[in-house]
């Protein structure tokens, strides 16, 4: 062993515990999966030889009894409710941050732990919070029911209503940070200058605070969209049939339903929109900033 | 003018946030105090739903699985993530620089796809080998996986944000690796130690999907706990046991606000130690 030089015994002596642990217990389960989707569905939904595609059929909706497209659905309603609870939480977080960081010095961590506070607790709770909230016969499903939105007597839960305030409690915090953060380094002399020349407040924004915000945007926006995509405590505790994401199709496989090579191909076309996302986040980013390298 | 009526606006749109962000957990814990287990009607102030609690074994035991999962986990992931990220500071990894790019893949995949990968792989080892039984130890493995990357990131920000001469300064007074540890690198990232404890503390105890996923009979944690409760429909002590929860993660903010505010916190105090 006295070969190796004393750097690289130093290297692997730092590198090697961490590294082989993702490597054991990450990249080598993850590889499995890989190959389960490849597998049939044996006795009990386990994987078995022989090589196959019947997952992946089965996954874009070929079943026994000829085309559903429910799982298309599924897949659909996923990216439509990321998007919607993503646009809700850019909404929510813009001025909050911006609040945020015209404040006093001296209150800003406060007000940001205020803001992150609620995220440390367990993500079960939180729904249970919300589930509280929207149950049948309190203030707030009641007012909903006096207002014609729902139908007396009944919750707000289980919903796609219910699923997206969740979706936007969740993650609030994972863009209120990064936008934060461009905030406190905002030149505002630039946002001084378009007032000068008298810009409308849009324009202001336009041109002036949003290029300069837009790389803590980004980061906020993989921070949010990419959990928000995965999501199955929310959708399971707040959402109906009508509001399943591919998360809990894919669970499913895993639990009742008892499919593992399906859920396997499911997980991979989790990974392969989640992957598709950054991509089209990194275009989006290098366009909206004039070719400019933005994170990622 | 209209700067005024935009301050106004947003402090107004602040406080509306703040209703949302804490009203939930609000409502789990003024609840949690029903005399009736209901969360539509406040019946009464009662300590019984506590009681009960503590008198469940189920829960107890969910909770010591809780606070030694979060613990064992936490301090693992901040010593082997924390050589980690010292480790692709300091060393020109050479042909192994792909390694780096590891300790994004768990911050890129989805829980739920992390938890099936995990769960899948420990069943079949189990099967072949009879080792890595769903249990304690397996969730242990797993939480540490997700924290050791964003500990290896914490740390190596911080030495990034460091001069490298003090490495050579180190050098100079013949240092060895040992008192190097002990005398510079530690004391120089104490802080990032701290936060990326409180932080993979808090992946842990916020975490469920990895940990549902893992468990085995004997190791249910509180939040599965409170889960198969709802699913059963069987709710009684849900509010109380989220009330314990949430109330500890107070203790964690006020603790993180002490090490950020501290005497001997990260940054120097106000007055400068110029003398």
């Amino acid at each position: 062993m006295s070969v190796l030089r004393r750097e690289t015994r130093h290297m692997l002596f730092t590198v090697a515990p961490g590294a082989l642990f993702i490597l054991v217990f990450l990249v080598l389960p993850s590889v499995y999966l890989v190959g389960m989707a490849f597998l049939s569905s044996g006795p009990y939904g386990l994987p078995t030889l022989p090589l196959s595609l019947q997952s992946f059929r089965e996954l874009a909706g070929f079943g026994f009894l000829g085309w559903s497209p429910g799982n298309l659905y599924t897949l659909i309603r996923s990216v439509w409710q990321t998007l919607l609870a993503t646009a809700l939480v850019i909404l929510l977080a813009y001025p909050a941050a911006y609040y945020i960081s015209t404040r006093p010095a001296r209150w800003r961590p406060l007000m940001l732990l205020a803001i992150v506070v609620p995220s440390w607790t367990n993500q079960v709770i939180r729904s249970v919070g919300w589930m509280n909230i929207f149950a049948p016969g309190t203030p707030v499903s009641d007012l909903a029911a006096l207002l014609g939105l729902t139908a007396p007597q009944m919750g707000l839960f289980p919903s796609q209503f219910a699923v997206i305030v969740g979706l936007v409690y969740n993650f609030l915090p994972f863009m209120v940070l990064p936008l934060y953060a461009a905030f406190e380094r905002l030149d505002t002399e630039q946002v001084e200058a378009a007032r000068d020349l008298f810009a409308s407040p849009v324009a202001v924004f336009r041109h002036a605070v949003f290029p300069q915000t837009l790389p803590g945007l980004m980061a906020g926006i993989v921070l949010v969209a990419i959990p928000a995509f995965g999501m199955y405590v929310v959708t399971e505790l707040l959402g109906g049939g009508k509001a399943t994401m591919i998360g809990n199709l894919v669970a499913r496989q895993f639990a009742q339903a008892s499919n593992w090579p399906l859920g396997a191909a499911g997980a991979m076309i989790m990974i392969a929109v989640t992957l598709i996302g950054l991509k089209v986040l990194r275009d989006l980013g290098r366009r909206l900033s004039g070719d400019r390298e933005v994170v990622l | 003018m209209s700067a005024g009526r935009l301050e106004n606006g947003l402090r107004a749109f602040w406080i509306v946030l703040l209703v949302f962000l804490y009203a939930p957990l609000a409502v789990v814990v003024f609840f949690s105090f029903n005399s009736i287990n209901s969360s539509a009607r406040f019946a009464g102030f009662s300590l019984q739903w506590y009681e009960q609690l503590f008198r469940n074994e189920a829960i107890v035991a969910a909770l010591t699985n809780t606070v030694v999962l979060a613990m064992v986990s936490t301090i693992i992931a901040v010593i082997i993530g924390g050589l980690l990220g010292y480790g692709f500071y300091r060393y020109r990894l050479g042909r192994l620089s792909w390694l780096v790019w590891l300790i994004y893949l768990p911050v890129i995949m989805p829980d739920i796809v992390f938890g099936i990968a995990e769960m899948t792989f420990f069943v079949a080892i189990n099967e072949r080998l009879g080792i890595l039984s769903p249990g304690l130890g397996t969730m242990v493995i797993a939480h540490v996986t997700f924290q050791v990357p964003f500990v290896a990131l914490l740390v190596n920000a911080r030495l990034l944000s460091l001069d490298p001469q003090l490495f050579e300064a180190c050098h100079d007074l013949y240092a060895g690796p040992w008192q190097r540890a002990r005398f510079f690198l530690l004391p120089v990232l104490r802080p990032a130690i701290l936060s990326s404890f409180l932080l993979a503390l808090t992946l842990s105890i916020d975490d469920f999907v990895i940990s549902f996923f893992t468990a085995g009979p004997q190791s249910t944690t509180l939040p599965i706990y409170i889960w198969s409760a709802i699913k059963k429909g069987v709710t009684p002590e849900v509010n109380a046991i989220a009330t314990l929860m949430i109330g500890s993660v107070f203790l964690v903010a006020f603790f993180s606000l002490l090490v950020q505010h501290g005497p001997s916190g990260g940054r120097p105090s106000k007055g400068g130690r110029r003398a």
